[in-house]
């Protein structure tokens, strides 16, 4: 049974012992063990202040654990080289908390960030940048500077920066925290399919309703635990 | 439409507001001025230096005076032979030759005139010593060491001086050497520390370029760019203020008739390195700045 469930299924994100802490403070997160299978798609749920951002941003490879191994495509990020860090990274999407963009740039520029880096010719990026960006309807707000953007708009720059290259995993931070209940779900129909299209996706949320109505699994942290609470129904979508 | 997609900024970092650069035109304008001026200094010396040379010939003369007592031939002989013996015992010369009495009566006529015996004269000397290389014999030791092995005899002194003007040109020239490799290693660390801070101040828009899968390259590329124009500028202001000082030197020397010293002034050639230098100066700013980029970098996660 096992061997048969590691042939149809490869981990691409692998915990092992993991513990966070931050300098002298006690620990955050201690002796976690996940495995994340390519192609699944879970809720990251718990307190503020459980971890959740912190667990994330191991995964994007932000913060090394204090103990413990953490692997992400195979690679034990303790070991990696800088380069490959880079090239791992390049592989993931990430929409922080906070948004994190770089304010004295367009939202244009800042969505095409992520293309630039890969040296990807700007004819294509052109392309690719206005097509998403008129998908979560800022086409109009598109040579704006982000200094000047709405809170909602911010996270839909955010979001369109983090999925623009077609990551293999996208990790999201309350995505949908900031937007109207409307363009809350169709955010979370662009994470479904690019989930369909093979992409690994974890969303951190609050958002009982969003849970509920999605019904994925759920990593939930509890006192400085990690549990995996399955779906609780399967329905087709 | 096309032009601003063309000339847009694709830069990430906000370089072109940094307050290091105007801290960095300046450092580099005068160091650039310094440099410049320096190196003509170089050019100048060394030209001065390979013409001395080259009229330091591989050999010396040397005069053996007449004793004031009546010596006996025997003894005239060994007084000579002393003085030849003293010369070939240098690793440098190649042989020593005495010039015949004859000839040296045959060069003394026109001076005597035809009614003088000069047989009864009291005759110098004469010895040619012919050196392997007269560039590096040392004149000034020899002569010393000649004072107490035969103090009746002496080296002609031209030659003597020739040397010690090049030995001190010499010294200017490892000065300006000096000097040149002061501004490079100041220039530098000017570059370095401007980097430096400038990669503190973003430090968190490179931590977002990083997690976005920016290499080390990618952000030392834009700072590249960035100090490649800075350096640019800053070198050609730099370069113009050496020149147009160089020129005013040239003028004012080319008045004052030196001699040695006005024979050597920059060649085309010379003018042509210098008005170039803006170039290289950016580039290896450039490159100074990368390497410090990719430095400071390993450093922080
Ligand atoms: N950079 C940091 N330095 C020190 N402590 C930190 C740092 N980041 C997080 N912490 C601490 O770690 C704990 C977990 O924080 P984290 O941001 O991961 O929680 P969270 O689950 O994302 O919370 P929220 O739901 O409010 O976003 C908190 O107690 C926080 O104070
Ligand atoms: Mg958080």
């Amino acid at each position: 049974m096992e061997t048969h469930k590691n042939i149809l299924t490869e981990p691409i994100v692998e915990m092992q012992n993991v513990c966070i802490r931050y300098g002298d403070d006690p620990e955050v997160l201690s002796n976690i063990q996940l495995c994340l299978d390519k192609g699944s798609f879970h809720f990251l749920t718990g307190k503020s202040g459980a971890g959740k951002t912190s667990l994330l941003s191991m995964m994007y490879l932000s913060l090394m654990p204090s103990k413990g191994t953490v692997n992400v495509f195979g690679s034990n990020i303790g070991y990696a080289s800088r380069n490959t860090m880079a090239m791992l990274r390049r592989k993931i999407g990430v929409v922080f908390q906070d948004f994190r963009l770089l304010e004295h740039l367009s939202a244009y520029d800042n969505v095409a960030i992520p293309l630039r880096i890969r040296a990807m010719n700007e004819n294509e990026i052109q392309k690719r940048v206005k097509e998403l960006l008129s998908w979560v309807e800022l086409d109009k707000s598109m040579n704006k500077l982000c200094s000047t953007l709405s809170g909602g708009e911010k996270q839909r720059v955010a979001i369109a920066r983090a999925v623009i290259n077609r990551p293999e995993i996208l990790l999201a931070d309350e995505p949908t925290g900031n937007v109207d209940n409307d363009i809350a779900s169709k955010l979370m129909k662009l994470f479904v399919e690019l989930n369909k299209l093979g992409t690994t996706v974890v969303i951190a949320t609050h958002s009982k309703d969003l849970i509920t109505e999605y019904n994925y699994p759920q990593i939930h942290l509890e006192n400085k635990s990690l549990k995996i609470i399955p779906a609780l129904r399967r329905i087709s979508r | 439409m096309i032009g601003q997609f063309l000339f847009k900024n694709r830069s990430e970092l906000p370089l072109k507001e940094d307050q290091a650069n105007t801290f960095l035109e300046i450092s580099i304008v005068v160091s650039v001025f310094l440099f410049s001026i320096t190196l003509a200094a170089f050019f100048v010396i060394s030209a001065m230096i390979s013409s001395w040379n080259k009229s330091i010939v591989d050999g010396l003369s040397v005069q053996i005076m007449p004793s004031e007592q009546v010596l006996s031939a025997d003894e005239e002989l060994l007084r000579v032979g002393k003085v030849i013996q003293f010369f070939e015992g240098f690793e440098n010369v190649e042989k020593v030759i005495q010039i015949k009495d004859s000839q040296i009566q045959k060069l003394m006529r026109p001076w005597l005139g035809q009614n003088v015996d000069l047989k009864e004269l009291p005759m110098p000397k004469l010895l040619d010593v012919r050196l392997k290389n007269g560039k590096f014999f040392d004149y000034d030791k020899a002569a010393a060491q000649l004072k107490d092995v035969a103090p009746y005899a002496s080296m002609d002194n031209y030659a003597i001086w020739l040397q010690k003007l090049v030995k001190s040109a010499s010294s200017l020239k490892a000065l300006s050497v000096f000097v040149l490799m002061l501004v490079l290693i100041t220039t530098s660390f000017s570059i370095m520390y401007a980097v430096q801070t400038s990669l503190k101040i973003h430090q968190n828009i490179i931590e977002i370029l990083h997690i976005m899968g920016a290499t080390d390259d990618y952000i030392g590329k834009q700072y590249a760019k960035r100090i490649f124009i800075v350096a640019l500028l800053a070198s050609i202001i730099g370069s113009i203020l050496s020149i147009l000082a160089l020129l005013m030197i040239s003028y004012i020397s080319a008045n004052l008739d030196t001699g040695l010293i006005a024979s050597a002034t920059l060649t085309h050639f010379h003018w042509a390195l210098l008005a170039l230098l803006p170039l290289p100066t950016s580039l290896f700013a450039m490159l100074t700045a990368l390497i410090s980029v990719k430095r400071t970098l390993g450093k922080i996660i």
